[in-house]
């Protein structure tokens, strides 16, 4: 319970972030900001699905975890670590290329790292995990 | 692998949440057993079949075995 109350009060503290980062003026019609901003939201979906989803298991006192949650999880983390080692080599790849700020690329390989785990545990969940 | 959960959980007339609590997993394991989307541990096979009183391998069976008499 207590992680879960955690989770909503970061996943608040993002949202109130980018609503300032935006009234800021800071999201100005770029396609790439637009996209972060897009990203970062589905991440806060994600998290906030994770979170509801603990609450209803709290509230019909099932176990906020079990053997298949746990499961997927580390299926979808080993997944997405596999696939963010080639993700690095990718930006390490464009960094040569272009002549974005350091601090640009790293946080959105960071970003797209967690896209990669998002995507990850979506697909283990629609696919399923059989062992076989 | 293929399971009979949906199956003896109608002929107990019991919900898929009651079972979860029964047997200590979420509801949302228990839809995944019974879609067959997801193969459980050797304890929760154990403990689903326990709970319908038969053994396990009359309640969870391989697309490769004929399904056992007496079932």
């Amino acid at each position: 319970m207590k992680r879960t109350v955690i989770g909503f009060v970061i996943s608040a503290l993002i949202l109130v972030a980018l609503a300032v980062w935006a009234l800021k003026g800071h999201l100005s019609g770029n396609i790439g900001e637009i996209a972060m901003a897009g990203i970062v939201l589905v991440l806060v979906g994600f998290a906030l699905f994770v979170g509801v989803s603990r609450l209803r298991s709290h509230r019909r006192h099932e176990p906020a975890e079990d053997e298949m949650s746990r499961q997927y999880m580390t299926r979808a983390s080993s997944l997405a670590f596999y696939i963010s080692i080639y993700l690095w080599l990718f930006v390490m790849y464009v960094s040569d290329k272009t002549t974005l700020p350091s601090h640009t690329l790293i946080g959105g390989g960071i970003v797209a790292m967690a896209m990669v785990f998002f995507l990850c545990w979506l697909g283990v969940r629609l696919f399923g995990m059989k062992h076989e | 692998m293929n399971n009979r959960i949906r199956e003896l959980r109608a002929k107990e007339d019991i919900s898929q949440l009651e079972l979860a609590r029964i047997v200590g997993v979420r509801r949302e394991t228990v839809v995944f057993l019974e879609k067959g989307k997801y193969n459980p541990s050797l304890r929760l096979a154990h403990d689903v079949a326990h709970h319908f009183g038969l053994p396990i391998e009359q309640v969870f069976l391989f697309d490769d075995e004929p399904a056992m008499p007496n079932g």
